[in-house]
């Protein structure tokens, strides 16, 4: 049996595995982990063959990324949901830092100005970004929604604006790192993250394989923070009104 | 440092002010004076727009229509947080800042600004407390407590003028009577106050003028006409409080 179809069957054989599990104990998820795995397989097939492509075809490498940044916004965004200027701020909030980022390595040669480097590292940059700022900016108005008599205070005891805002941006900034945080500090430990696994399976050296592995990593830390300070940063300003008033965005009062 | 002697000056005046609040009017033609050493009593209904008054005096809430004047220039002119800190505000929920009740009353303060314990003390002393309580934790003082502490941490800043929102609304008899004699003695200081209240009995024994709000407008006068006139009114006064529970208590920081 060639290596292929052992893949293709240890996979079918595991996802039946849990389907006809969850049909056992009636959890009412088989059908959902069926189609998880069917649209994974079918998702991954036509990336696959799309990233074939655009290897071929370099230009299209660009077309690729920005792809990746509108979905990246529209989820996002939607996260946001109700928020003037929520997809724009997402927008702001994933390409810049994800974009800078993946830039800077091509350009210090930290990997090869290739669509084979350039896409995965801006694909893992992209979903940092994203995370972070769904997070961020969701944390951020959560505490708009519930943080209004502390926001008056503060006010009210002469802070301008953004001086009474800052511990609200803070908490959610320190909330919606916490993911890449706790991903940079385990990392070995608990988890092999994707790009190690990926290029140990792929036939490169374990030191190769860490080292690669942690130029992605601490990228990651400093994408996801800038990009968690640029969400709330806009949702911050998107609040202040002329007299050092604070209205809170009507995405945080549902 | 806890209040300052501005007798002789001007104090607020509002004339013939107007807000409306998610499309609705609150308040549709409000003229008064709210003199330094004096209290003046804002008695209506919830809802009938005393917080949202308030907020108009410290531009929390900017005015669509008319003009708050503070020793006579146009507070709209005025740099807000430095009229918010003469200008002072204690909300009714009395909300704790993180920390201590040290860290509440220092909080903010400038470099002109005494945040020595002494003067902490006398802020606390001001509002009823002693300074057993600077290293206590805020947020478990209990609702009365919380009250006088935001009354101290208003003070902090040395305000010229101070606005409470239902002052009274968590505490007991006694303590409400505390904390009136609380408001006589800053006046007698020479700080003016404007306290918005429902609690006719409180206010009658703490005003020095008074002033009724009835569908946004302002009817002003001396304390025993105007409580009085309301005091009859008691049957439309309370079916309006319990119509109009929850409709102002949201104005705060936001419009």
């Amino acid at each position: 049996m060639s290596q292929a179809v052992a893949q293709i069957a240890a996979g079918v054989a595991f996802a039946g595995g849990a389907a006809l599990l969850a049909w056992r104990y009636r959890l009412g998820l088989a059908r959902p982990l069926a189609t998880a795995a069917l649209r994974a397989a079918l998702q991954l097939a036509a990336v696959g063959a799309l990233v074939a492509l655009v290897f071929r075809v370099p230009a299209l490498a660009v077309a690729f990324v920005a792809v990746m940044v509108v979905t990246a916004t529209l989820t996002a965004g939607g996260r946001l949901g109700g928020l003037a200027g929520a997809r724009t701020a997402a927008a702001t909030a994933i390409a810049l830092p994800a974009l800078s980022a993946t830039a800077i390595l091509l350009a210090v040669g930290a990997f090869d100005v290739s669509a084979r480097a350039a896409i995965p590292t801006a694909g893992i940059l992209i979903g940092g970004a994203m995370a972070a700022t769904t997070l961020t900016g969701r944390r951020l108005l959560e505490a708009l929604a519930t943080g209004g008599d502390e926001l008056e205070v503060r006010l009210a005891l002469g802070d301008a604006a953004r001086v009474a805002l800052a511990p609200l941006t803070r908490q959610a900034i320190a909330t919606g790192l916490i993911p890449a945080i706790d991903q940079t500090r385990s990392v070995g430990l608990v988890t092999l993250p994707g790009t190690f696994v990926g290029l140990l399976l792929g036939g490169a050296s374990p030191a190769e394989a860490a080292r690669v592995q942690l130029t992605v990593l601490l990228a990651l830390l400093a994408v996801e923070l800038v990009a968690a300070v640029i969400v709330a940063e806009l949702i911050a300003r998107a609040c202040v009104r002329a007299g050092e008033r604070i209205v809170v965005p009507e995405a945080a009062r549902r | 440092m806890v209040a300052n002697a501005h007798s002789g000056g001007e104090g607020l005046e509002l004339r013939e002010v107007a807000l409306a609040l998610a499309g609705r009017p609150v308040l549709r033609d409000v003229s008064c004076a709210v003199p330094k050493g004096r209290v003046t009593v804002v008695v209506a209904p919830s809802g009938a727009g005393k917080s949202t008054l308030l907020r108009c005096c410290n531009r929390l809430l900017e005015v669509d229509r008319g003009r708050v004047l503070l020793d006579g220039a146009d507070v709209a002119t005025l740099e807000a947080t430095a009229l918010r800190r003469r200008v002072g505000l204690v909300g009714q929920a009395a909300t704790m800042l993180p920390g201590s009740v040290r860290d509440n009353l220092a909080y903010g303060l400038r470099d002109g600004d005494d945040a020595s314990d002494a003067a902490l003390t006398r802020a606390l002393a001001a509002a009823g407390l002693d300074a057993s309580f600077l290293p206590r934790a805020a947020e478990r003082l209990s609702g009365g407590e919380r009250a006088r502490v935001a009354l101290a941490r208003a003070l902090t800043r040395g305000p010229e003028l101070l606005l409470l929102d239902e002052p009274t609304a968590a505490l007991d008899a006694a303590a409400a009577a505390h904390v009136g004699a609380t408001v006589r003695a800053l006046a007698a200081d020479g700080l003016g106050l404007l306290v918005a209240t429902h609690d006719l009995g409180w206010a009658a024994a703490i005003a020095d003028r008074a002033l009724a709000l009835r569908d946004g407008v302002a009817i002003s006068g001396a304390p025993a006409e105007i409580i009085g006139a309301v005091d009859a009114n008691r049957g439309a006064f309370d079916a309006d409080s319990s119509a109009h529970e929850t409709s102002d208590g949201g104005a705060g920081a936001q419009r």
